[in-house]
């Protein structure tokens, strides 16, 4: 227990749990949406391809899935300066009321969704940009900031202050010492936090269901009210889509710039 | 102005006949008033339920009048704070059309944002049922009834259906027995089943309460419409207070569901259409013109007979399935065996109820 | 200096093209923000947060504003006169509180649980050797978030339900069947699994800043890894426990679809009963009342996490 093989046992054997944990539901459902039936099932009943051909007759499923690839890029185009720049202040400079000013950056988290939803409704509504998609993006990029903050500051710790001073003294322009020193050191959190705001901005419905309309209906927002009557394996078959889009989207993310990058800064 | 000559001219009365037409021509107001939308945007249930709709009264409305129709599946209870937000703020309302349940479509009405619908020419000769209780007016129409019936898995019940109530609190059935999350379609009925009468409705509700206590420890399961359907499908549950349209279409899509209407009966209620405040002139026309359709005898006919459920028009036969089944209910001798609450009751109450059964459900 | 200052050696055409775009901004940059105003590039650095983030305070002064006055049921509008009396209702039924503490008792077990997992994930994924190994870790991180909570939920419903795969295994083995789902273990579980990505994402950065050295330093003086883990790689670890936990503590305590589809109806949190103020009810004043009590324990916690610990990563740097 004590050695470095209990070391090797113990926590090889919590990863595994961990893995199938979050592994399971994501094989049923992938197997369940080559289902011939008409209902979710696993093992599923007969193998065809009808209900992804369902999903693609879908009136409006192309559009919503463009909006929704839309307002999830504005974003994380919205998150990463914004996090990126909040998170280096809190985290390398000594700043009064840093502690308040965390637990107000942590109300997107700390206010329950349906709340945020509701109020920026109304917001938005005085303003007469709701039924735009643009404050979607906006809003779904504010309820899920302090996931870019904190994933920024996790990283800020590999930064070595010294690093920063030494280019100061060598007579580098603060811009220059930003870009060359202190960003690349922290582009593990960014690029983490970004493809996060970016995937959860793309499976939101509560939020988006209030700033959004039958018009402007983004694909979470359709899937989340077709489900409040009935559950048919066209879901299972967006879930596997959503999922190949994103294994396609990591694959060349490795081969550009290595998923090394998630780990290890420069 | 060239569309208008090419204007399919509508089955029923959209003008009322070429007089009408000739007048409409004659005043470029007016004209503009009924120029049409590009598109009605009708909120509705899914499934079976927007199924029934589409092909009822959607895909007929737009083949007569060559607007196309969107249906927004918003939930009937998140689309009503859109609703009121765009009334108040003064701006365009999300949808055209409204198909509600008449409690929550009162309570809309209470806040004033529904546009009044008794110049509707189809709402001569409805049954009573189509005239909202304790309104003036028409600030919605009543489209149909429907029952909240104990649907069973035939499986379970080899001696035939159950015949009262209390099989909720049967302890064969503990952890295999479901409800609506908000006692809706059951309230009513608790009271009865707790030896109560229809009389105690609304003061005293204490049986039903008490009934409720007993129901607690046999470990329901408390859902919305398509968790009833997953859990008969998955074999999850045995008996379900639900409305008889789910369980219909369950059966149709081939699952193993059967209902009936115990000894105590089961709770009757209506849906309805209404239009909200604040459209332009012309879309608001249309949409009135989508809920004169949607009453007229064969909207009623096709949608009703779609969903199984007795249409406010009169003298509609029955689906060949439901003929003679009890929640089809069509002689005042079928509804007597129903538990009716009108509407006001339901409304002032609704919300007490709610707490007092979150209160003995979460507690 | 500046790209237009003389320069008579060198013709400015030598000189690569990044250089003189870099001094143009610097040049910008100084002309738009002196050196005088250095102080202040923190906040300058934190406004547009502070500023997205106002949007929601704005959002809380409805709520605060709402929670303040009862609804009048004649006409389903709050009334015009101040009053306590949502407030009231709260502390009046037992059910609102019993419903905060489930939920909160859960944000404090889902924390934990994710905690004790991820962090063995987390750190053998920073540590592998090999770099398959740690691609598929990633990776099957990410994978999970594409199935929305919904379904996901739903496939939970076919592995745990009481026809699905695991029961259908315990029978086949002659067990009895188990009740695995739609109770408040199974909200748990199901919360666990939601949060544990976040987790590890979170762990990941603070355990790589972490130089194995330092752990090989602890084991060749004689400490094994059980006591190296809680001397060393924890306490180095803090900035991201710290991060970690509160992400997990406030996602869990406001949410409001795992407890709804796990939860069989009968183990909501307090974020269902806020959405069912709303929308069942049509009362926005009792909603924003419970929204307020929520948003102000959940906020207290969160100071209270970051006074004793320290804000995570403002802590290390400082401390040492």
């Amino acid at each position: 227990m004590r050695s470095a093989r209990g070391k090797a046992w113990v926590l090889w054997s919590m990863v595994i749990l961990v893995l199938v944990t979050l592994a399971l539901p994501t094989l049923v459902i992938i197997g369940a949406s080559f289902t011939s039936g008409d209902i979710i099932r696993f093992p599923p009943e007969g193998l065809s391809l009808r209900w992804y051909r369902a999903l693609w007759d879908l009136g409006g499923f192309r559009a919503a899935l463009g909006r929704t690839a839309y307002v999830s890029a504005l974003c994380t185009l919205i998150a990463i300066p914004v996090g990126t720049l909040a998170a280096l202040a809190l985290a390398r400079r000594r700043m009064r009321f840093a502690r308040t000013i965390q637990v107000y950056l942590l109300l997107p988290f700390t206010i329950p969704l349906v709340v945020s939803g509701i109020s920026m409704m109304m917001l938005f509504g005085e303003a007469r940009v709701l039924g735009q998609l643009w404050p979607v993006g906006v809003a779904l990029c504010l309820i899920n900031l302090p996931f870019m903050i904190w994933a920024v500051s996790s990283a800020v710790n590999a930064l070595d202050p010294e690093l920063e001073n030494a280019a100061m003294n060598c007579g580098a322009p603060p811009v220059t010492v930003f870009l060359t020193v202190t960003l690349p050191a922290v582009m593990p959190g960014v690029i983490t936090g970004a493809l996060l705001m970016f995937i959860l901005a793309f499976n939101e419905f509560l939020v988006s269901l209030f700033l959004t309309d039958s018009r402007t209906v983004t694909l979470p927002v359709q899937i989340y009210n077709s489900i409040r009557n009935v559950i048919t394996p066209d879901l299972a078959a967006v879930s596997v889509v959503y999922i190949v889009v994103a294994l396609a989207a990591i694959w060349v993310l490795d081969r550009l710039v290595g998923l090394e990058i998630f780990l290890k800064s420069k | 102005m060239t569309d208008l000559t090419r204007l399919a001219l509508p089955r029923r009365r959209f003008l009322q006949g070429s007089a009408a037409a000739a007048a409409v021509l004659a005043a470029p107001g007016i004209l503009r008033a009924q120029e049409k939308p590009a598109e009605l945007i009708v909120r509705a249930w899914g499934g079976a339920w927007g199924d029934a709709l589409k092909e009822g009264v959607g895909d007929p409305f737009t083949a007569a009048t060559g607007i196309p129709v969107r249906y927004d599946f918003t939930e009937d209870n998140e689309i009503k704070p859109k609703i009121w937000a765009a009334v108040d703020q003064g701006r365009i309302p999300p949808i055209h059309v409204n198909w509600d349940t008449t409690t929550n479509a009162t309570i809309s009405a209470l806040r004033g944002v529904t546009v009044d619908l008794s110049d509707l020419s189809n709402l001569e000769g409805l049954l009573p049922l189509a005239k909202p209780v304790g309104l003036d007016g028409y600030p919605i129409v009543n489209t149909y009834a429907y029952v909240y019936v104990c649907a069973y898995r035939p499986e379970a019940f080899p001696d035939g259906a159950p015949t009262s109530w209390n099989v909720l609190i049967d302890p064969k059935f503990r952890g295999r027995i479901a409800l609506y999350d908000d006692g809706i379609g059951f309230n009513p009925i608790s009271v009865i089943a707790g030896g109560g009468t229809v009389a105690d409705i609304p003061g005293n509700m204490q049986p039903g309460w008490d009934f409720y206590e007993k129901l607690r420890i046999n470990e329901p399961l408390l859902g919305e419409d398509a968790d009833f359907t997953n859990w008969f499908q998955n074999g999850e549950i045995d008996v379900a207070c639900t409305i008889s349209v789910n369980a219909r279409a369950a059966k149709q899509n081939g699952i193993d569901v059967a209902w009936t209407v115990p000894q105590e009966g089961c709770k009757v209620d209506t849906d309805g259409l209404w239009i909200p405040k604040g459209l332009p002139t012309n879309e608001e026309y249309w949409a009135k013109e989508f809920v004169n359709f949607a009453l007229s005898r064969e909207a009623q006919e096709k949608w009703c007979s779609a969903l199984g459920l007795p249409p406010v028009f009169p003298g509609i036969e029955p689906p060949a399935d439901l003929a003679g089944d009890p929640s089809y209910p069509t002689t005042e001798a079928d509804f007597a065996k129903l538990v009716s609450i009108p509407s006001p009751v339901l409304v002032e109450n609704q919300p007490i109820w709610f707490e007092k059964f979150n209160e003995i459900f979460q507690g | 200096m500046t790209a237009d200052a003389p320069r008579p050696p060198a013709p400015a055409h030598r000189l690569p093209l990044r250089w003189r775009v870099m001094d143009r901004i610097e040049a910008v940059a100084a002309a738009l923000w002196p050196a005088a105003f250095r102080r202040a590039t923190p906040w300058a650095f934190l406004a547009p947060a502070l500023l997205l983030v106002g949007i929601l305070l704005i959002g809380l002064g409805y709520v605060i504003s709402d929670s303040l006055h009862e609804l009048n049921p004649a006409t389903y509008r709050l009334r015009e006169e101040y009053s306590l009396g949502n407030y009231a209702a709260f502390l009046d039924r037992p059910v609102y509180l019993l419903v905060l503490w489930r939920s909160l008792l859960a944000a404090v077990l889902v924390t934990a649980i994710t905690l004790v997992f991820a962090f063995p994930y987390a750190y053998v994924m920073v540590r592998t050797r090999s770099g398959a190994l740690r691609k598929l870790l990633l990776v099957s991180l990410f994978l999970p978030f594409f199935i929305g909570q919904v379904v996901r939920a739903y496939g939970w419903l076919i592995i745990l339900g009481k026809q699905g795969l695991i029961n259908q295994a315990l029978e086949g083995l002659g067990l009895p069947a188990a009740t695995l789902i739609y109770t408040y273990p199974a909200v748990i579980f199901g919360l666990v699994q939601y949060m544990l990505p976040f987790a590890v994402l979170m762990l990941a950065p603070a355990l790589t800043a972490i130089h194995e050295e330092v752990e090989l330093a602890s084991e060749s003086l004689g400490a094994d890894w059980l006591r190296t883990f809680r001397h060393i790689v924890i306490p180095m670890a803090k900035p991201g426990l710290v991060g970690a936990s509160v992400v997990v503590f406030t996602l869990t305590l406001t949410d409001f679809a795992m407890p709804e589809i796990l939860g069989g109806g009968t183990n909501d949190f307090i974020a269902s009963t806020i959405y069912d103020m709303f929308f069942q009810l049509s009362n926005p004043g009792l909603a924003s009342a419970l929204a307020a009590v929520l948003v102000a324990v959940g906020s207290l916690i969160v100071a209270l996490v970051f006074r004793v610990a320290g804000t995570g990563t403002l802590g290390l740097r400082s401390g040492s």
